[in-house]
């Protein structure tokens, strides 16, 4: 996002930076909100379908599409309809076909009207599920990259590194929905050592353990090999560096130097990076919940993709966008705080 | 640059090589950590293959008690007996909810027979087949203890009527008692008493005045929709999250796409109910869209029965078939699989429809989803052989070729609809419904080989209904083959042909006869059977309606369905049900402990 | 040092960004352009050579699918029903040994369910996975390298709002968002049937939200080029805008574009494979990776072997292309280390 030009710091800089980054978060989620609006309310249209039938169920007669279109305001202008949907996020909403009233409380994301719900609701159920994959891989990736990328930069040219970066690069090359399918087939169906489906932590801490464990690894797998080649790479930069070398020359001890020294600087490129690639997988890890039947927001949405459940689609792409803005903030915020030489501008 | 580091990534890569490399021995050649575990939780036997179709019931039981625990890939529809279309949430609203007359708890095709639920005895008809009358039995309860009364059938009927809310369930009966529609449904109609073609003189006493005869009457009041709703436990469209009782379950809890939890309903006695067994003490259902995870759950013993009913998938069937033949039933359901055929031209030409039919190789479609016994056997009419009317018309020799084409004919009636070199097309498949893809692909096959090309075009299920289900849609995307499937409402020729093929069904959306057919004749003969005074003579027609449709070859059937069910080792009481499209009957299920 | 206005001579300066032009000058005394030492770079290193050599192979299948598979297989959509069992719907003998559907005739085994030839079907399948992989970065290229010089060279509010949707894209929720748009297209768009609707819609989208990210780059390098000597010297002779955003400018930054380009493809690769993997690829009967990865769910217990070719397909392609990009890169990188 915008690294400008360095520029004077002080607070009132840094709050009129950070206003304006929020403004552009919310432009952003908004323009994010209406595209996807526009993809399934008014593509639809120009091919002749009628989104109401969406929502009706086998039976199909005037009337319940009639109730559906007045409940849904299908009838307004795309941007009236969209304006409702903003304004429900923030002061709820109710949806009204005469004789029947729906009550959706802010915020209010949708409702499906096939199942009664809430779209809210069912996004805060799978939340935690892709919390839980992400944290975990997350966790796996970042001490397996950095570590197998500090360990390859300080004995760079040996078998470690060479171990290291190999894994790295079948890593980066192996689609997960392979890596995925592979796994299982081997630790679930050929030796049995995996087997059941997601449990919340709550509910079974060991099952839930269980079915994340194969999904966390996998997941890692492919992400870690990033990290490793970016610390590897910063690594040895760094380590190239003249303040490295006047460390040295004070008569630190290597320990000193690579964890005091180096160490803080390759945590920046790995932060902006753990920050952006977090930001996207907490938004649904669509191919990894996919692959492992994990009922996260990804898997929400492939269904509710497969089964047109417009409201949900709205919500988790919302969703989705928010996480990925979020996490672009943060970054930009760590950068200064971790790395001196960044000013905000 | 140096040569060392070259050689250094040549030593990755190698090692890139080794790491996938053992990962896919392992796949392949693992040790099979299955054997030794192969008996399931329940630690008992499946009670045979095949001993829950036709006529027998596996492991007949009386005992109650434990937890019946069903899986699905999808939920209901809707819980609310008014809005109900799925086949399985008609199957599984019988623990919730009863009608004046329902079908018979017998396995089998006996299951077809109504048999009298809250009514003492099935309708009285008089007026010539317009007026029914039914008198309650007594000690019928809500799950609040107070009695059904024939005003609650009435009000619960009166809600098909409310279509602004009450979307989604058959509208069989108000076509039948108010085909104009002059009522508006109680929520917009809060003066009047319901719909006039139902009286209620006492609270014992319901009477329905038909429009015009309908043989199948009584059909329709053993849908859900003729299911009572008390009028002050009515929360509208919202009813569904927890509908109130009438039957030996009530809902615990109901978490929409995720969970249901049926416990006994103690106002219900067994007395007042001929029908439902009421085995178990608790019902779970759990949904997970996942069907091979699904699978695997089942066979694996966590979950003993598929609520959607649909069969096991390949992988599970594979599985199932090789180690626990035992826990399978190989079900033949009431289901056709078939194609329709649009006027998207050139088949609005009758010789180039036929033209299709001739250059389909049915066997190569049968093997694609699964052959004789997964699949089921060839069909050569829409009508499934339980339906009365059924006979063996074979217009095109399909049987006698064993399902191979006959591209000489073929050519022939290209030729007779001035296409002697083919012409193009498109097949819609349907993407939720499995094998639906691959059907479609060996039938566009099988069509090149006599210069047919067809484009397969996936859709999403919940789609159809705006696309192949809207005429006009199907016409703007040129859309001449659809794949479909289709299993009667209620089991009579009215209950599965109508909708497809009588013209005056054709609607703007949700249409079902693809075909568009409109043919007077056709049209003129399902109202003959339904003012025929008893269904053999209805059936008549039906055989008549049946042929005809054949001989314009308005739609292509080609299979019977069958499929594969688990039945885990715990369960009791199973029998496949014709009535519930092959399904087993939930409501007579046990478990053992 | 003279305004190179003429190109004619290979000179340093003219083939690299300036820093690295620079860097390059200083090391290079017998005066070789950066081209030829990134040649002699890569010329070395045999991993990358090795790369590409499997690029320019997979890129030789793709363009002879049909003679390779006429000489070695069967039409890929032909079925071979004779070939499987139906009541499982695998190849016939797969207790036995998972490679029971493996002959001289069918080289990798035959299809679940209609007993197509899987050796066909990846060599086809390489054709769609390529084909929509390169593609996509011509548009990803061509849309960023314009955008991105625009917004560099003008600067102001023109640089603002280019920024500002660079940064909406990479803020996009995109494989939900491509499975959205797929999901509700007709199968017709425009006037084409067939597979080149899907195609030209993969291409379209991946390559749209591939750009911002050769834009960015580019958008920089143009930044730090604005301001140079020989920008400046073409500016005061009068040079037109265009003529100095094509003809000064691009020269300078064929290296970074060369660089992402070769990088992006594998990404679009695996992009191309995950949608097809979620049935937002092409459509059936033609022949993908991903779609046969999404077909081995059902069965990859009892043929694992269906699962593994397209796995493996798509793992070897896209390890290629990361060895040679690497490779590029690090021959065009002036500092030789990394």
């Amino acid at each position: 996002m915008t690294r400008g030009a360095p520029a004077a710091t002080g607070p009132r800089t840094v709050l009129a930076y950070v206003i304006r980054r929020l403004f552009a978060v919310v432009m952003m989620l908004l323009v994010v909100t209406l595209t996807t609006f526009v993809i399934f309310f008014v593509l639809p249209k120009w091919a002749g379908q009628d989104p109401a039938l969406l929502f009706v169920g086998k039976q199909t007669d005037a009337a319940s599409i009639q109730g559906i279109r007045e409940k849904l305001g299908l009838a307004d202008p795309v941007l009236v309809q969209f304006w409702h949907f903003v304004q429900a996020l923030f002061v709820g909403r109710e949806y009204s076909s005469g004789t029947d009233v729906t009550q959706c409380a802010a915020p209010c994301f949708g409702y499906s009207f096939r199942t009664e719900q809430e779209v809210w609701p069912q996004l805060t159920d799978a939340l935690p599920v892709t919390l839980s994959l992400a944290a975990g891989a997350c966790l796996l990736w970042v001490v397996g990259g950095v570590a197998a990328g500090v360990v390859s930069a300080l004995r760079r040219g040996t078998i470690w590194d060479r171990a290291a970066m190999s894994i790295a690069l079948a890593g980066v090359s192996l689609p997960i929905y392979f890596t995925g399918l592979l796994s299982l087939a081997i630790f679930s169906f050929k030796l049995g050592w995996i087997e059941g489906e997601f449990a919340s932590f709550s509910d079974d801490p060991a099952q839930w353990f269980q079915s994340l464990l194969l999904p966390w690894i996998t997941l890692a797998f492919l992400y870690a090999a990033m990290y490793a080649r970016l610390t590897r790479a910063s690594m040895l930069e760094i380590l190239g560096e003249d303040y490295i070398r006047t460390a040295r020359a004070k008569g630190l001890t290597e320990r000193v130097v690579i964890s005091k020294h180096a160490m803080r600087s390759t945590w920046t490129p790995v932060l902006t990076l753990l920050g952006l690639d977090l930001g996207a997988l907490l938004g649904g890890a669509i191919l990894t919940e996919s692959t492992y039947n994990l009922p996260g927001l990804g898997r929400l949405a492939v269904d509710a993709i497969a089964q047109k459940d417009l409201p949900v689609i709205l919500g988790v792409t919302l969703i989705a966008a928010i996480f990925i803005c979020v996490a672009n903030l943060l970054v930009d915020m760590l950068y200064a705080v971790i790395d001196p030489r960044v000013r905000l501008g | 640059m140096n040569p060392q580091r070259s050689s250094a990534r040549i030593r990755q890569v190698a090692g890139a090589a080794v790491v996938v490399a053992a990962l896919m021995t392992t796949a392949a050649c693992g040790g099979g950590g299955d054997k030794g575990k192969d008996g399931d939780k329940s630690g008992g036997k499946g009670a045979g293959f095949n001993a829950a179709t036709g006529d027998k019931i596996a492991n007949p039981s009386t005992k109650a008690g434990g937890t019946l625990k069903m899986i699905s890939k999808q939920d209901l529809d809707s819980a609310d007996p008014q809005r109900q279309y799925y086949g399985m949430a008609w199957d599984f609203s019988r623990f919730y909810s009863r009608q004046l007359v329902t079908y018979a708890a017998k396995p089998g095709n006996a299951s077809s027979e109504l048999v009298p639920d809250l009514a003492k005895a099935n309708g009285k008809i008089s007026n010539g087949g317009k007026t029914y009358t039914y008198e309650l039995k007594d000690g019928i309860a809500w799950e609040d203890g107070t009695p059904i009364t024939s005003k609650d059938i009435k009000y619960g009927i009166s809600r098909i009527w409310a279509k602004e809310a009450i979307t989604g369930g058959p509208t069989y009966l108000k076509q039948a008692l108010d085909p104009k529609g002059e009522y508006q449904g109680p929520y917009k109609d809060k003066t009047s008493d319901g719909p006039k073609g139902i009286e209620t003189p006492n609270d014992k006493t319901i009477v329905f005045n038909l429009a015009t005869p309908n043989v199948d009457f009584e059909q329709m009041l053993a849908m859900p929709a003729g299911s009572p709703v008390k009028k002050e436990k009515d929360t509208g469209a919202k009813y569904q999250l927890k509908p109130f009782s009438s039957g030996p379950y009530k809902f615990e809890s109901y978490a929409p796409k995720k969970s249901i939890s049926l416990v006994r309903n103690d106002k219900w006695k067994k007395e007042t109910d001929t029908v439902r067994a009421a085995l178990p003490d608790k019902i779970t259902v759990t949904i997970n869209s996942n069907m091979e995870a699904l699978d695997k759950l089942l066979i694996k013993g966590d979950y003993d029965v598929d609520m959607n009913g649909t069969g096991l998938t390949q992988s599970g069937r594979i599985e199932a078939l090789k180690k626990h033949k035992d826990n399978v039933d190989n079900i033949q359901t009431s289901f056709t699989r078939y194609v329709d055929m649009t006027p998207v031209a050139p088949l609005n030409n009758v010789a180039c429809r036929k033209a299709v039919v001739y250059a389909t190789d049915f066997k190569s479609l049968q093997e694609v989803r699964g052959g004789e016994e997964a699949g089921g056997p060839l069909a050569t009419t829409m009508l499934p052989t339980t339906i009365k009317g059924y006979d063996d018309y074979d217009p095109y020799g399909v049987k006698a070729r064993g399902g191979k084409p006959d591209v000489a004919k073929a050519k022939e009636q290209l030729k007779a609809c001035n296409q002697p070199d083919g012409f193009s097309t498109k097949i819609s498949a349907r993407s939720n419904n499995p094998g639906e893809k691959e059907t479609a692909e060996a039938l566009q096959q099988s069509l090149k080989a006599v210069g047919i090309k067809a484009e397969v075009e996936v859709i999403d299920g919940a789609e159809s209904q705006s696309i192949t289900g809207s005429p006009k849609v199907v016409k703007e995307r040129k859309i001449g083959l659809i794949m479909t499937g289709w299993g009667p409402d209620f089991p009579t020729g009215q209950g599965f042909s109508q909708p497809l093929i009588d013209g005056r069904f054709i609607a703007p959306t949700g249409n079902y006869n693809g075909s568009e057919t409109n043919d007077p004749a056709i049209n003129k003969m399902f109202d003959d059977a339904l003012k025929a005074t008893d269904p053999d003579k209805a059936a008549e027609f039906y055989k008549q309606i049946n042929h005809k449709t054949a001989d314009i070859a308005a739609q292509m059937p080609f299979l019977y369905e069958k499929n594969f069910s688990w039945r885990s080792s715990r369960l009791t009481n199973v029998y496949s049900s014709t009535a519930y499209n092959g399904r087993y009957d939930y409501a007579s299920l046990g478990v053992v402990k | 040092m003279t305004a190179p206005l003429h190109d004619t001579s290979p000179d340093a300066d003219k083939a690299a960004p300036a820093d690295v032009a620079a860097d390059v000058a200083k090391k290079s005394v017998e005066g070789r352009s950066l081209r030829q030492i990134a040649w002699t770079r890569l010329k070395r290193d045999k991993l990358a050579l090795a790369g590409g050599i499997v690029v320019v192979f997979l890129v030789l299948v793709a363009l002879f699918a049909p003679l390779i598979v006429s000489l070695l297989g069967h039409p890929p959509d032909e079925f071979h029903q004779d070939k499987i069992d139906p009541l499982f719907g695998v190849a016939k003998g797969l207790d036995d040994s998972m490679f029971a559907g493996v002959s001289s005739d069918f080289l990798l085994g035959v299809e679940p369910g209609n007993g197509r030839d899987v050796f066909s079907r990846i060599v086809y399948g390489a054709r769609i996975s390529l084909l929509v992989a390169f593609l996509a970065a011509v548009v990803a290229v061509v849309l960023g390298t314009v955008l991105g010089i625009v917004a560099g060279y003008f600067g102001g509010w023109i640089d603002s709002v280019i920024s500002r949707v660079m940064d909406m894209l990479l803020a996009f929720p995109q494989l939900l968002f491509i499975i959205s748009l797929v999901s509700v297209l007709p199968g017709d768009l425009l006037g084409m049937t067939g597979s080149s609707v899907r195609i030209f819609i993969l291409v379209m989208v991946i390559g749209f939200f591939g750009w911002p990210y050769i834009g960015r780059i580019v958008r920089g390098q143009t930044l730090s080029l604005r301001e140079k000597e020989y920008v400046e010297a073409a500016r005061s002779l009068g040079a037109g805008r265009a003529y100095i955003l094509f003809k000064e400018l691009l020269p300078n930054l064929v290296a970074p574009i060369t660089v992402y380009t070769t990088l992006m493809i594998p990404t679009n690769i695996l992009t191309e494979a995950a949608l097809s993997f979620l049935n937002a690829g092409v459509k059936p009967p033609t022949a993908s990776w991903g779609q046969m990865l999404s077909k081995a769910i059902n069965t990859y217990e009892s043929d694992p072997l269906f699962m593994i070719a397209p796995g493996l397909a798509i793992f070897i392609t896209v390890l290629a292309f990361n060895l040679f990009g690497d490779g590029v890169r690090d021959a065009l990188d002036p500092k030789g280390t990394r």
